[in-house]
């Protein structure tokens, strides 16, 4: 089994704390890693490797530059790791915080804004419901969240997608929907708020 | 402009930002605790849509991430100058394990850092992504400046005048906007206020000026003549009032000048950002 579907986003009391090979929580693991432990460190990189790294793909496209920001997505970690602090929300989200800024930054630098823009054409169909679907379809925590997305409008949905699977800012988002200047940033917003609202996001 | 900034939370919380409306809402949310909860939670909601674009890295870049980590030391955690302070966050249902606990999270201008986490912090833009966003900002943008000599304008920020005037040059109606991308991926937006006869230059990815040395900024004038507008921490983000009259200057430069200053211009602008 995937050791990854135990790790969820909400909050750490929620990993299966009797999960059979690996009863330990990232927040343990990134407690070790700030005393300098490698080895929790590898523990680690092997538990959300997937999620940060997929979803820096998603954000970059080009793969060469995916793995590079991943890398210093992980060495960020690996330094801050004694400054998360846990009361502010859980370890995999804090980490994918640094992993989707990362993303962000590097997109939004000039030449790599420039590869992105060669493969809008395709990036536009990645953002449509099912192809993301088909991937993770056995998986129940993304069905979940599926589920979630299919509550919001239509327009909630893309504007967030854009935002933060595509890395565009709102005025962008706002632009690529024919949406009013400054009713994005809204659309985003009450998206988030709905998603957080029907998946129990809790901190 | 009266526009409700709180709306930008989820913006933010996304990173769908520009530079220069991620400053003002990130001075805003310093001080605003409905925003910050709210960041929080939808920062989490919008992690959960990661678990759509899961996608295992190349094989190859396990052990390129665990070499690179082996040769770089954990930064120390954030001390809060009072560790087992009543005061600490405690909205937390379920009390973390003391040890991770706490990082620091004090109001503007309390919070205590070493030297050594500083310099880390100003070369590291993305220091900022780091304890969940809005945190660090608001230490980056305190801490990180008080550690730094010859900043008067940025002493004592809580209670200095040149953090209300960037917020209200940010958010002025009339507030106009240059940018330049610099060498390197950083961006420098000058955002100015005839009406207030004001601008303020907001930073983002810019490195630090070799040792012994300074950013500087300037205004320039009809002629073209350079007038200092002040000096400007390096690294990572960041929001400087320019001093002096900027609503007739023709444009804005960074030069790196020696430690205090200068009088005029010794080097190349590294940045001039024209106003037109």
């Amino acid at each position: 089994m995937d050791p990854m579907s135990r790790f969820s986003v909400v909050p750490s009391g929620d990993a299966s704390p009797g999960g059979p090979a690996r009863p330990v929580t990232l927040e343990q693991l990134l407690h070790r890693a700030a005393t300098g432990d490698e080895t929790a460190f590898a523990e680690l990189y092997d538990a959300v490797s997937s999620r940060l790294f997929g979803l820096v793909r998603r954000v970059v496209r080009d793969p060469a530059q995916s793995e590079e920001v991943t890398q210093e997505v992980f060495l960020e970690i690996w330094r801050h790791s004694a400054r998360f602090d846990p009361s502010k929300g859980a370890a995999l989200s804090w980490m994918l915080t640094i992993a989707h800024r990362k993303a962000v930054d590097r997109v939004r630098s000039a030449e790599a804004a420039r590869h992105r823009d060669e493969g809008y054409g395709a990036s536009n169909q990645d953002v449509t419901h099912d192809s993301t679907a088909e991937a993770v379809v056995e998986r129940l925590d993304a069905e979940r969240v599926h589920r979630a997305l299919e509550t919001l409008t239509p327009v909630q949905r893309q504007a967030l997608e854009l935002a933060y699977l595509s890395g565009y800012t709102h005025t962008e988002v706002a632009t690529m929907l024919d949406l009013p200047l400054g009713t994005a940033k809204t659309r985003i917003r009450d998206g988030l708020i709905r998603l957080r609202d029907t998946l129990g996001v809790t901190l | 402009m009266s526009d409700d900034i709180h709306a930008l939370s989820g913006a933010y919380a996304v990173d769908a930002l520009d530079d220069v409306e991620r400053a003002r809402f990130e001075r805003h949310l310093a001080g605003c605790t409905a925003c910050q909860a709210e960041v929080e939670s939808l920062v989490a909601a919008a992690s959960e849509l990661s678990v759509l674009t899961e996608a295992a890295p190349p094989a190859s870049l396990r052990a390129k991430v665990l070499a690179e980590i082996a040769t770089v030391r954990p930064l120390p955690p954030l001390t809060a100058p009072q560790h087992d302070s009543a005061d600490e966050d405690v909205t937390s249902s379920t009390p973390p394990e003391p040890a991770q606990a706490p990082t620091a999270t004090a109001a503007p201008g309390t919070q205590l850092e070493h030297a050594d986490d500083l310099a880390e912090r100003r070369r590291s833009r993305s220091a900022r992504g780091l304890a969940r966003g809005w945190r660090v900002v608001v230490a980056a943008a305190t801490v990180a400046v008080l550690a730094i000599g010859g900043f008067t304008v940025w002493k004592q920020i809580d209670k200095d005048p040149s953090r209300a005037i960037a917020d209200q040059v940010l958010a002025a109606p009339d507030a106009t906007r240059y940018g330049q991308r610099l060498a390197g991926g950083a961006t420098a937006t000058v955002v100015r206020s005839n009406a207030l006869h004001k601008a303020v230059i907001v930073t983002s990815g810019m490195s630090q000026p070799p040792s012994g040395k300074v950013f500087q900024l300037w205004l320039q004038d009809a002629t073209g003549h350079m007038t200092s507008a002040g000096l400007m921490p390096g690294g990572g983000d960041q929001v400087v009032v320019l001093s002096g009259d900027a609503s007739h200057s023709k444009g804005a430069g960074i030069t790196v000048e020696p430690d205090g200053g200068s009088d005029q211009p010794t080097s190349d602008p590294v940045a001039f950002i024209a106003f037109a």
